[in-house]
């Protein structure tokens, strides 16, 4: 097994465990953390795969990760804010849709 | 083997602290494990042979997004105590199912790509091949600033726009960004004055430096801009920046300034070079330079005001 | 292997070795402040072992005396966050009239 199969793998594994934190989490914060932990994983895949050539390494991945990483603070940053206000306003930290 | 073997570690290592972020009970665990997380997918990049990555994720993903968080834990934690929270709604083998399909499916495509034949002709191999004339030697800042440089600029406008968008939605300053601003004060812990007079012109030399040799080793705009928000993010819990509302001027203009110089460059590229974000033949290295100059400034202070939770930031004389 | 590599191992190993009885004493030790005593003391050397083990691998001076710089600025941070912990475990335990600075 070549080291960009096995990170792929490792990649796939990180996505079940974040999609499982996100479907049984409901508290916003650990849902941004599932998210994040989602984006990593699909990070991970993209490098993987840079690398399943033995000869070369494909810069254009590590570029679109690059912006990734930015792209994902930003949203992060922009979900916490929304989460704080929402809980200013309402004092619950999880949805309303989850209610029963 | 020894290889395999640290990679091994480094995956279970990865795993275990993603199935702990998600699942531990204690909330502020999973916070602190998260930041550990990115200082693991930064050393998974050196090993992937990614270190513009590496010095990115250690310096965003783990540094700047663990900032965040912190600061947002705090703001949940201090109107009541830890709120559990009702349990989960969805039934756990179903979350299980579903998680188990979403991984296979990830893993699946990236075990199915792996076996593919690699194609002759990949975007990788085009940008390696036109190095030359992109005016840098770093492969990723070529895609970056060059070949693709369509995407950073859009990566900048999402930054500016989040930034816009954290404005409309926070709240006045006493109830965002880490608390209360505290002016420094005579209390202040006896250490932290000498580590920001040695820290703070050593971060300001570490992201020049960074910016500069982007161009022919790994570094550029995006790590160079990292590190500046890191030290904002130091001076502004420590007093030294006090949050207002509104931003001056020179904030307005350098919060704009990377998307208004990085469009006209580009546009102008549609009359003096080939095409619209095509740089006129030899000026690209010098082009580029200033572009990412421009960016740095214009990736950074996005980042310490969101963290700030402010319009704007002042310089605070102790 | 050669003598520097040899040393090289030798230094890394036992760098790896204070590591192991600092994340013990993290793990094991009860209050806050051994526990930074523990990390703060034997990481900090073994940082430094491993620094030095690499330096001598790297292909120039310069290199060398950058990781020795990694080295020094992560002491010179490591220096203030304990202080800062510890202080604040102080005054959280009632201590504040006692800890001017």
């Amino acid at each position: 097994m070549t080291q960009a199969a096995f990170f792929s793998l490792v990649a796939g594994a990180l996505s079940g465990i974040a999609i499982y934190g996100l479907i049984t989490q409901r508290h916003l914060l650990r849902r941004i953390l599932a998210v994040n932990v989602l984006g990593n994983s699909v990070f991970l895949l993209l490098v993987a795969l840079a690398r399943r050539d033995p000869d070369y390494v494909d810069p254009v991945p590590h570029a679109m990760v690059l912006t990734g990483i930015v792209i994902a603070v930003s949203a992060t940053a922009f979900a916490l804010v929304l989460a704080r206000r929402y809980y200013s306003e309402t004092g619950l930290t999880h949805l309303p849709e989850d209610e029963e | 083997m020894t290889e395999w073997a640290f990679d091994a570690l480094l995956a279970g290592g990865l795993l275990g602290l993603a199935w702990q972020i998600v699942a531990s009970r204690v909330l502020f665990r999973s916070v602190v494990l998260f930041i550990v997380f990115g200082l693991l997918m930064a050393v998974t990049w050196a090993r992937l042979h990614a270190p513009d990555l590496a010095l990115a994720e250690a310096a965003i993903g783990a540094g700047i997004t663990g900032a965040l968080l912190l600061s947002a834990y705090r703001a949940f934690l201090s109107r009541r105590g830890t709120d559990p929270g009702p349990p989960p709604v969805f039934p756990r083998w179903a979350a299980v199912g579903v998680a188990a399909l979403v991984g296979a499916l990830v893993g699946g495509i990236g075990w199915v790509v792996v076996g593919l034949e690699p194609p002759e002709q990949t975007a990788g191999r085009e940008a390696l091949a036109h190095l030359a004339i992109s005016g840098v030697e770093n492969p990723v800042t070529a895609v970056l600033l060059n070949f693709r440089s369509i995407d950073t600029l859009s990566e900048v406008v999402v930054l500016f726009v989040a930034f816009l968008a954290a404005r409309v939605v926070a709240q006045d300053l006493a109830h965002a960004g880490p608390g209360d601003w505290l002016r420094a004060s005579r209390n202040e812990p006896v250490l932290v004055q000498p580590l920001i007079a040695f820290i703070a012109p050593m971060t300001v030399l570490a992201a020049g430096y960074l910016l500069w040799s982007g161009e022919h080793q790994p570094g550029g705009a995006f790590q160079a801009g990292a590190v500046l928000a890191a030290l904002g993010v130091l001076l502004r819990l420590t007093g030294r920046l006090r949050p207002t509302s509104e931003p001056s001027l020179a904030e307005r203009l350098s919060l704009v300034g990377g998307v208004v110089l990085f469009s006209a460059i580009g546009l102008a590229g549609a009359g003096v070079a080939s095409a619209v974000l095509a740089y006129p033949e030899g000026w690209e290295y010098e082009l580029i330079l200033l572009v990412e100059t421009a960016l740095t400034i214009a990736i950074a202070l996005p980042l310490v005001l969101l963290f700030s939770g402010s319009g704007g930031l002042r310089r605070e004389v102790r | 292997m050669t003598l520097l590599e040899t040393l090289t191992v030798i230094l890394v190993s036992v760098g790896g070795l204070f590591f192991l009885t600092g994340t013990i004493g993290l793990l094991r030790f009860p209050s806050s402040f051994s526990r930074l005593h523990a990390l703060t003391k034997a990481d900090n050397v073994g940082l430094g072992f491993i620094a030095c083990g690499l330096a001598l691998q790297a292909e120039s001076v310069w290199v060398a005396m950058k990781i020795l710089l990694v080295w020094g600025v992560a002491l010179i941070a490591a220096t203030v966050s304990a202080h800062l912990i510890a202080r604040f475990t102080l005054r959280a335990a009632g201590g504040s009239r006692r800890t001017p600075p």
